[in-house]
């Protein structure tokens, strides 16, 4: 092969790599708080994806996975039961068929004994369900690659846009009822242009919904909030929210507080 | 540099060749896993569950408009389903075979009636779906029917959990989803059926008795 066409093929992949990390995302994050909430050291918490049927919304098994180890992560940790675990320890009652759809349900299913005795072993106070998908809302452009005998390449331009969306309901087992609703909706395009090399400029959608989804209900879980004090909480909320949308400032506003809620929006470039 | 090129078009043929020869062949799934014991009260009845090699043996083969064909075989995971059905549900269980045993109060008998499965190049969705109908038979000690009934399981899987697995592993999971809805549902509906309510009151268990 040509030493100029191998040259010119390492300094693409070169740039290539650098530009892997500048993908944009725009994030909205919403929270409601219904209820008290706060954690002990010996509870633990589940995060389940709502799989009722029949739907064809199903959140993501990885994603789950993705948030489930984020909240179990980190120096402000909790305890979380992975959800296959969790789904066993509990058959049949979280079953897509049997699962719990409304906090009201929840007494009666914790009435039974032998699930009542098999909660408590395994020290279950919160259960998260995240509902929501990743969705590819729009893609345009088109990219060739062929390969020949004098070597291969790519010409094209494709660009695609994706859309997390996702809702974590929190219950608390011990009082069956809801204690929050956190919202995310992320949206990033990403963008492919090739001259030779494909140069991936990938926004990392997903991963922003994750550690997002995983983030706030730990702070909300941790956070001895009470329905009483919600301005307060309110001011924190977003004065933390600044901080992490380094980059450009956060567009916040408040929604109608049923009892307490607040919501913000920001844009960053994070690595992938 | 001739070598080097003839070495990789030799490379570049063979892998396409494999992939066509892959693509060409029937797909096979089969459902082995272990499943959960039911956390539910137990029912203080001797069962007994009588499992045929139809059952045991149970295989759909079906060859889709695209050419391809898939086999599903549920048969290999009866035995692993109902030992957990038995282990968690009656106060004591075993296999049996026939539809009589002097050891036990009654004898299920399950049979798979129907199988169907879609792709998600047939819904243009996401999803493999599967739906299995049973067909539920309980003899009482002196080896009468006493109930009869069906139960439609349904499973389904997003092929995008699997993107880098291939189709198989994502069948493989809506059959196995299926497997467990048909666990759950029969758990929930065996208690409700009057029929087996009566058959419980009269062996002086159960909610009427």
């Amino acid at each position: 092969m040509n030493p100029r066409l191998l040259d010119l093929l390492a300094r693409c992949g070169a740039i290539a790599a650098s530009l892997l990390v500048a993908g944009c995302v725009t994030s909205t994050v919403q929270e409601v708080r219904e209820g008290n909430t706060g954690i002990l050291a010996t509870d633990s918490v589940v995060v389940l994806g709502r799989r009722t049927r029949p739907t064809n919304a199903e959140t993501e098994l990885d994603f789950v996975t993705c948030v489930s180890k984020n909240m179990g992560g980190g120096n402000d940790k909790i305890n979380v039961i992975a959800e296959q675990e969790f789904l066993d320890a509990m058959f049949p009652w979280f079953e897509p068929r049997t699962a719990p759809v409304h906090t009201s349900d929840l007494p009666q299913l914790i009435g039974q004994a032998p699930l009542a005795e098999r909660l408590n072993q395994i020290g279950l106070r919160y259960l998260v369900w995240i509902d929501g998908a990743t969705q590819r809302t729009e893609s345009s452009g088109s990219l060739t690659c062929s390969v020949s005998a004098a070597g291969a390449g790519c010409f094209g331009f494709l660009t695609w846009e994706n859309d997390s969306s996702y809702e974590a309901s929190i219950w608390d087992v011990r009082t069956g009822e809801s204690v929050g609703k956190i919202s995310s909706d992320a949206v990033g395009t990403s963008y492919m242009p090739a001259v030779i090399v494909p140069l991936p400029i990938i926004a990392p959608v997903r991963s922003s919904a994750c550690s997002t989804m995983a983030d706030q209900p730990k702070a909300f879980l941790q956070k001895k909030g009470s329905t009483a004090d919600c301005s307060g909480d309110q001011k924190r909320l977003a004065a933390r929210r600044t901080v992490h949308a380094a980059g450009s400032p956060p567009r916040i506003s408040t929604t109608s507080p049923a009892k307490y809620s607040g919501s913000v929006a920001y844009h960053s470039c994070s690595p992938t | 540099m001739q070598v080097w090129r003839n070495s990789a078009c030799l490379a570049i043929t063979l892998v396409i060749a494999l992939l066509t020869a892959t693509g060409c062949g029937a797909s096979r799934v089969s459902v082995t896993q272990q499943f959960p014991v039911p956390v539910v009260e137990r029912l203080p009845v001797a069962m007994g569950i009588w499992l045929d090699e139809a059952l045991l043996a149970h295989a759909h083969t079906e060859e889709l408009e695209s050419g391809k064909e898939w086999q599903i075989e549920l048969g290999s995971a009866q035995t692993a389903m109902f030992q957990s059905l038995l282990a968690g549900m009656f106060e004591r269980g075993e296999f049996v075979t026939g539809t009589t045993s002097a050891n036990v109060d009654g004898v299920l008998v399950p049979s798979i009636e129907e199988l169907q499965f879609s792709t998600p190049d047939q819904t243009r969705t996401d999803y493999f779906e599967v739906w299995i109908r049973y067909q539920m038979k309980l003899y009482g000690r002196n080896g009468e029917l006493v109930a009869d009934w069906p139960l439609t399981a349904y499973g389904q899987s997003n092929s995008r959990n699997f993107s880098m697995q291939g189709q198989e592993p994502a069948l493989q999971a809506a059959a196995l989803a299926a497997c467990r809805d048909a666990m759950a549902f029969f758990i929930v509906q065996f208690r409700s059926i009057p029929a087996i309510q009566e058959w419980l009151a009269a062996n002086g268990q159960g909610p009427s008795a």
